[in-house]
């Protein structure tokens, strides 16, 4: 269970707000944020695992304030980014695998194996061994996602997880991510992606604008881009 | 050099199942003895067997060759110095000492993954961990390591973004946009660092977690093989912002 009271970002420089005071509590399985870009959506995402910290109210993952409690809460809130290069640390795929569990596994060999059978699982068993920079974007994305799920998270926030994909990785990690038995909440530009959710919120302007069915909220936010988008063509 | 990095193959070779410990004070020994001694038979003798080192390790043949195809480009540039300086001996010498060390070192980390590696260092931290959480100095290596090819990508990427402006001799249009972007590739790494919960073990690691849980039901094997099991709940467009 998320919760957001009145949670606020402003930018640390100027001041600008980033995203307005939100109140929300997020309990479905699937929910699906969408928005244009600079809307906020990310941010509302970095919240969740307190990778960002509001700068008045509060988020809290399970009863835990992500300001005081931010290690045990990521070691809830899995992120998923959607550059999966900045999220692999080691230069193999076992050996990244295996990072994410050194904090839980102390023995070496034990740690090697559950990441093998983390990769095994995801289907990358045979790349187990090859170098990071000799995967494809998507085995990347895949790899990325086995070392956040290897660490046994509740809920695993992916922002844009399938933007830099092609449509054969896009549709199998948008799969994968759907069918995993545990909280996801996805920031995604892909609105099909998107109505498969069980509660979609729209961002506009740092604030949520629409919170509800995916199908409405899909109308929402193309209402929105189409009519900002004729009011330009007409300025 | 950059080609060097990542050489590791998990392979059952001797030096692959030593420890560690036992190839890094192998790697400082010989290193030792190679500066020491300047005698030119011996140094032919562990040159030899540093080669021998390297192959028994059966490194990945290209990448390898290539790294030691520079280091001996090195050693015949400094040879033919020392020859034109007329110290023979010492051009023998001086040679044999730099392959060894270079062979010696590919042989190291052809032979230790990168998680052994994190391990020895965190565990030679150790000592320093009133400064600063072992975990941490070893995660910084692994870092260094990884941002090497990294920055090397980033910089032949401004080197092209520059040519198709037409700028192939502006050293401005290549070298600011590269430290622009290693910049944003170091911010995003943190993130990412943060995000996975690594290095805050200096502390997290005596938080109980369950172990247990890696293996199981809540392993990523049973969750992927699973069905989601909550309910779905209806969407609720009453609740949310406000």
């Amino acid at each position: 269970m998320i919760e957001f009271k009145e949670a606020a970002v402003v930018a640390p420089d100027s001041g600008v707000p980033i995203l307005e005071p939100t109140t929300l509590t997020l309990a479905e399985d699937r929910i699906s944020i969408i928005g244009a870009n600079g809307s906020g959506k990310s941010t509302l995402a970095r919240l969740i695992n307190g990778l960002v910290l509001p700068v008045s109210g509060s988020v809290e993952v399970d009863g835990l304030d992500t300001a005081k409690h931010g290690a045990q809460v990521r070691r809830r809130v899995g992120y998923l980014f959607t550059d999966p290069s900045a999220q692999l640390i080691m230069p193999t795929g076992v050996e990244d695998v295996a990072l994410s569990l050194r904090r839980v596994i102390k023995n070496r060999k034990e740690r090697d194996d559950a990441a093998m059978s983390a990769l095994k699982e995801i289907g990358l068993a045979t790349k187990a061994d090859v170098s990071v920079n000799a995967l494809s974007g998507g085995q990347r994305q895949l790899l990325a996602l086995a070392g956040v799920l290897a660490c046994t998270p509740s809920i695993v926030v992916a922002d844009e997880p399938t933007t830099l994909l092609d449509l054969r990785w896009r549709a199998h990690v948008g799969a994968l991510l759907r069918s995993l038995p545990l909280q996801v909440i996805e920031v995604t530009h892909d609105l099909d992606s998107a109505a498969k959710a069980q509660r979609t919120l729209v961002i506009d302007l740092g604030r949520v604008v629409y919170d509800g069915s995916p199908k409405e909220a899909v109308q929402v936010y193309r209402d929105l881009m189409f009519g900002r988008a004729s009011q330009g063509a007409n300025a | 050099m950059i080609s060097l990095l990542g050489l590791y193959r998990p392979r059952n070779t001797p030096l692959h199942r030593a420890p560690a410990w036992f190839k890094m004070l192998l790697l400082l020994g010989m290193s030792i003895t190679c500066l020491v001694v300047s005698d030119p038979v011996t140094s032919i003798g562990i040159t030899l067997a540093c080669l021998l080192l390297l192959a028994s390790t059966l490194p990945p043949a290209k990448a390898t060759l290539r790294g030691m195809g520079f280091i001996v480009l090195i050693a015949a540039l400094t040879t033919v110095f020392q020859v034109w300086r007329g110290e023979y001996i010492r051009a023998l010498d001086l040679a044999g000492d730099l392959i060894s060390i270079a062979a010696l070192a590919l042989a190291v980390s052809c032979s230790t993954s990168m998680g052994e590696m994190l391990d020895f260092v965190t565990a030679l931290a150790r000592p320093l961990r009133w400064i600063l959480p072992p975990e941490t100095i070893g995660v910084m290596v692994a870092l260094t390591l990884r941002a090497i090819p990294e920055a090397a990508r980033i910089l032949v990427e401004a080197r092209v973004a520059a040519r198709a402006r037409g700028l192939d001799r502006s050293v401005r249009a290549i070298l600011i946009p590269s430290a622009s972007r290693t910049v944003g590739f170091a911010l995003q790494l943190g993130q990412a660092l943060h995000a996975r919960g690594i290095a805050e073990s200096g502390r997290g690691a005596h938080v109980p977690e369950p172990v247990g849980a890696v293996e199981g039901e809540g392993s990523p094997a049973a969750r992927l093989g699973e069905p989601p099991v909550r309910d779905a709940t209806p969407p609720d467009s009453e609740s949310g912002a406000r």
